[in-house]
């Protein structure tokens, strides 16, 4: 009997070795691939990226190259990918050929030799289809890190039905923002106007950034330089005035990318959702959205109606790393994948993608676009169009995730905790940030 | 049972010695009546004391179990521990198969086989050091084994990094192995293995069996295996529930989305539903997943209870 | 009883004794070579990488001890160990109140209700903490959890159970529920091995029950509650699940490095510091291996260890 009981398990163990040897095939990560191959002797190029829908996408440029397939993964959503690579880079192995990044971590990564230079794989074919500012995203100096696909133009989108309800009109100044907050409260709204989230990152950043900020200097050819400037002027008073707002309970201060704050974007307890251009493909996507509810989109209010000031939150790239076997192959991946009308027809109508490829962002398709969760309003057209063209790019550090964790202290010390004023916190920011970067060998500029 | 009494035997008793005298019989019948009466009072607050840890015990299971019969937009809408109307629990396994191609399976399937393999693995070693460190007396062996002990006290974060590149060098990370291998090792069984066999297997039935000429290895598989059964099918049900449970080493180690376990893959579309890019939340394929994820360890455990507090009595009874 | 005299008998003592000495090895050996690959060397490798320091500008130096020095300097080390320190201090204690009243009561009920409370209240065992925590975090959230209600019933508005100044006791509790009944079990069986007859003499004596459970139960199962603390201690200073997977709902209240662990974690993964990281992890081991070993020290006459 216990004989058998040590046989039937020895069994069991070979058989689950030898399918765990089959399935999981041995090698690195471009083993098995999400999509299906269609032209096996083809070069593989693995590629991680996580937009929604885009397996077609990449269904779509296998069937039109015969050279090169795309073999794709979702290894996660932001920070979870950028620590997979980031383990890979350390090792020395399991990193993708071609890999979706944010731009504002570009640096972060060419900083750590991570990336190739696609100038000498023919980015600059590519260049004429781009916008400046996206360009000046993926460029340092000479070097070209990757290739624009989405950006992040900001706007508001706000619920015409509660600003209506209490008779509130879409406020286009900074100014005309708190009013309109404030009078949400005092007709005793059961929701407030809008939420300021403490982990806002690059939200954070844009909105500073609205008010003049430049917060970074770094450019790749001189990489132990960086200049470090975030507890300017600008900053600060960004800053003081979303906190009076909070400190009044007339502004949330929830944590975004919960599930209770998606909640709350939908069913109305935010009455504004200052967002960027992927915004409402997000919100598309949420449950729980209230019956009645009326969106429609805005331009972002200003501080100086005259001297009107565009901004960007968030836009991904493709880069090719420095695993990547067959680098020609690579580039022409992260070139062509998003570089075709039919691809991005699916990016925009599937995956509410904002395209940097000019030919389409040009076009009268993009420009007369209507959509039906704004009530068919052009979105396009009257919001996020003229914010993208104002873009003309951002620099970020090369240690970004440490500088928004920095971030996200400070403005909960002041916003949550109330326990800083917005002038000290800034400046707490920038003598922490100085002194991470003298640690890590920087020369402060 | 004997009350053993000599100062190296692990068992710390305390030598309690019979009242002096004895009360004459009818007080004791009168003791034991007003005993059991005021052991009736206690025993219905003892009786409600224990329903209400267990109460507290069991809630969030039931949670998980009604929030896997509900639709995401009912998860939203309707209370936490009632169930909604209709439920949804078969329409969210259908979702498990379709959402991802069923992906959802192939993490499942991931789960059994990484803890099975490796669970087995790590009992046949823990069973074979045991053996060797209870009945052999070898140099070293109190050094080695006390450094065995002591890496029960090695932080993971410390050995991760080191345990992924040496595996990437083999070209094993993003394999199942990455997680097998190093899941192989588990001091802790070693420990109780040692403990129980040199409980349960008298030196002198393994004298005997030399004498009689039976080699070492004959002695151990005939003789000694048989009598450690009960400790091996602990340890193995731990080494499986270790593996299963392991969420750090398969994070770290695994990108391809077709060699996760069932807890990293949960976590993935919790980070993508928390996140809310269009399409991505599937808030109740979560619920169910997780749900239908802890049946087979809840199951394990009520099934095989005998071995699981058994086991776990061995390393503190010694 | 056989005899086999051919050879003297020390001679065939000594042969045997050598033989046996190498099987003794030869039996550890698997066990061994796994310890040594997957333990031994990554830890000297990890080791290793800690006295190196890797600059983001200026890459990768031979520091030596200074890393150990900043580390035991670094106000967020230093400000995780005081927090896993405090959570020791009042986790430990709460869990093994519960764990030791509720095994206390199941020792002395044999009814169906005992057995059935027994196994429902070590079933948060079978969870894995991932699923435990995200489970606590729906129930915790201020929107979809029952607390709304629950507290409503009474009048009263819900706390926020992850604001930075709940998040303790959030914690606490999702740590007291997973693990309560594993100790449980534990601390049962050691009473369940008690000879009875010690009960009838002290009861005969006429001590109540509650004095026979803390004059004798007690004392005489102090061994087995000498391995939880002491595992539960070493446990929670590694503190490290639970508030990761929080933190996805409560960053603010949880920074990155809210526990020595998470911030190795945190430096290695999201800040790409991996000799730092190393270093953290280390000085962490350093910590555990103090504190448990001073534990056990302490309680030498308790913890029934040779």
């Amino acid at each position: 009997m216990k004989n058998k009981v040590f046989a039937g398990l020895g069994i069991v163990a070979v058989a689950a070795a030898a399918l765990t040897g089959c399935s999981s095939a041995s090698g690195s990560a471009a083993a098995s691939c999400t999509n299906e191959i269609l032209k096996p002797d083809a070069t593989q190029v693995s590629v991680w990226a996580w937009y929604p829908s885009f397996e077609q996408v990449v269904d779509l440029f296998n069937q039109n190259h015969d050279d090169v397939q795309i073999c794709w993964t979702n290894a996660g959503q932001g920070n979870d990918e950028y620590t997979k690579f980031s383990t890979s880079i350390e090792s020395g192995s399991g990193a993708p050929d071609v890999i979706m990044l944010e731009s504002e971590v570009l640096s972060s990564f060419s900083i750590r030799n991570a990336l190739v230079d696609l100038s000498a794989y023919g980015a600059a074919d590519v260049k004429g289809n781009y916008t400046d500012g996206a360009w000046k995203d993926v460029s340092s100096g000479d070097a070209v890190y990757a290739i624009p696909v989405d950006g992040g133009p900001m706007g508001m989108l706000y619920r015409q039905d509660i600003l209506d309800t209490y008779g509130i009109a879409a406020p286009t100044t900074w100014a005309e923002f708190a009013d309109a907050a404030q009078k949400l409260k005092d007709a005793g709204a059961p929701g407030v106007l809008a939420n300021f989230p403490p982990n806002g990152r690059a939200f954070t950043q844009a909105l500073f950034a609205q008010a003049g900020s430049k917060p970074f200097t770094y450019d790749s050819a001189a990489p132990t330089d960086i200049g470090i400037d975030v507890n300017d002027q600008g900053s600060k008073d960004v800053l003081e005035y979303w906190q009076k707002l909070t400190s009044k309970g007339l502004v949330a201060t929830d944590e975004a990318f919960t599930a209770d704050y998606n909640t709350k974007l939908v069913d109305g307890t935010y009455a504004i959702y200052v967002a960027a251009a992927w915004g409402p493909g997000y919100l598309q996507g949420l449950e729980g959205t209230d019956d009645s509810a009326t969106w429609r989109a805005a331009p972002i209010p200003q501080w100086d109606p005259a001297k009107p000031v565009q901004v960007n939150w968030g836009g991904s790239t493709f880069a090719v790393t420095s695993q990547a076997k067959d680098k020609a192959a690579a580039a022409t991946v992260a070139k062509e994948v998003f570089g075709t009308e039919e691809a991005w027809k699916i990016g925009i109508e599937k995956a509410a993608l904002f395209p940097l490829w000019k030919p389409i962002l040009d076009s009268d398709y993009f420009r007369e676009l209507e959509s039906p969760f704004f009530g068919g309003q052009q979105i396009n057209k009257e919001v996020f169009l003229p914010a993208a063209a104002g873009y003309s790019g951002f620099t970020f550090s090369p240690f970004q995730n440490y500088a928004y964790d920095q971030l996200q202290q400070q403005v909960t010390a002041v916003t949550v905790d109330g326990s800083k004023d917005a002038s000290a916190a800034l400046d707490d920011l920038q003598s922490s940030l100085e002194q991470y970067a003298t640690e890590q060998g920087f020369t402060i500029k | 049972m004997a009350v053993p009494t000599t100062a190296r035997d692990d068992r710390t008793r305390t030598i309690v010695t019979a009242g002096a005298g004895r009360p004459d019989r009818s007080a004791r019948r009168e003791a034991r009546r007003n005993a059991r009466v005021a052991q009736g009072g206690r025993r219905i607050g003892s009786h409600v004391l224990l329903l209400v840890l267990a109460l507290y015990f069991v809630i969030p299971i039931w949670w998980l179990f009604v929030a896997a019969t509900k639709s995401t937009g009912g998860l939203f809408s309707s209370p936490a521990f009632w169930f909604d109307d209709p439920m949804q629990l078969f329409a969210n396994i259908a979702g498990l198969f379709e959402h991802q191609g069923g992906i959802y399976w192939t993490w499942l399937g991931n789960s059994f086989v990484y803890s099975f393999v490796s669970g087995v693995g790590a009992t046949i070693v823990a069973v074979l050091a045991g053996y060797g460190f209870a009945k052999y007396r070898f140099r070293g062996r109190g050094f080695v084994f006390g450094m065995i002990l002591g890496s029960v006290m090695v932080p993971l974060t410390a050995l991760v990094i080191p345990q992924f590149m040496l595996l990437s060098q083999y070209g094993l990370v993003n394999t199942g192995w990455a997680v097998i291998l190093p899941s192989l090792l588990n001091p802790f069984a070693v420990y109780l293995m040692r403990v129980y066999t040199q409980d349960t297997v008298p030196d002198e039935l393994i004298e005997a069996a030399r004498i009689d000429g039976a080699g070492e290895w004959r002695t151990f598989t005939t003789i000694v295996v048989p009598l450690l059964r009960p400790a091996i099918v602990t340890v193995l049900l731990l080494s499986i529930v270790g593996t299963w449970n392991n969420f750090f080493l398969p994070l770290a180690m695994l990108t391809n989305p077709e060699t996760l376990p069932v807890t990293v893959g949960l976590n993935r579309w919790l980070a993508l539903s928390n996140a809310g890019a269009g399409g991505e939340q599937v808030w109740n394929l979560i619920t169910s997943g997780a749900f239908i994820s802890v049946l087979p360890l809840l199951l394990s455990f009520l099934l095989l209870q005998r071995y699981w507090q058994g086991g776990l009595t061995l390393g503190s009874v010694k | 009883m056989a005899t086999h005299t051919l050879t003297t008998p020390s001679r065939r003592r000594a042969t045997g004794h050598a033989r046996r000495q190498r099987v003794g090895w030869l039996f550890i050996t698997p066990f061994l070579v796994i310890f040594a690959a997957f333990l031994i060397f990554p830890l000297i490798y990890a080791f290793g990488m800690s006295l190196f320091s890797s600059t983001l500008a200026t890459g990768t130096k031979f520091v030596g001890a200074a890393n150990y020095l900043k580390a035991f300097t670094d106000p967020l080390f230093l400000g995780g160990l005081g927090r896993v320190a405090l959570y020791a201090v009042v986790m430990i204690p709460a869990q093994l109140l519960v764990a030791l009243v509720a095994a206390l009561v199941l020792d002395t009920l044999g009814t169906w209700l005992a057995k059935a409370s027994r196994l429902l209240i070590f079933a948060p065992y079978a969870i894995p903490v991932v699923i435990g925590a995200l489970m606590w975090s729906f129930l915790y959230s201020p929107r979809f959890g029952p607390a709304g209600t629950i507290f409503g019933l009474f009048g009263l508005d819900a706390p926020d159970f992850l604001a930075s100044s709940a998040i303790f006791g959030s914690l606490v509790n999702i740590v007291t529920w997973q693990w309560s009944g594993y100790y449980m079990i534990v601390i049962y069986a050691a009473l369940r091995s008690i000879d009875p007859s010690i009960y009838e003499a002290a009861r005969v004596d006429g001590a109540s029950g509650l004095q026979i459970a803390t004059r004798i139960k007690v004392p005489m199962i102090a061994s087995s509650m000498v391995m939880v603390i002491t595992f539960a201690l070493i446990g929670t200073l590694q503190f490290f699940t639970e508030p990761t997977v929080l933190r996805s709902i409560a960053s603010g209240a949880l920074p990155a490095e809210y526990t020595p662990n998470m911030y190795a974690y945190a430096l290695a993964f999201s800040y790409s510091q991996f000799n730092y990281a190393s270093t953290i992890a280390f000085s962490l081991a350093i910590v555990v291996f103090i504190g448990s070993f001073g534990f056990l020290f302490l309680t030498r006459k308790q913890n029934g260890l040779k």
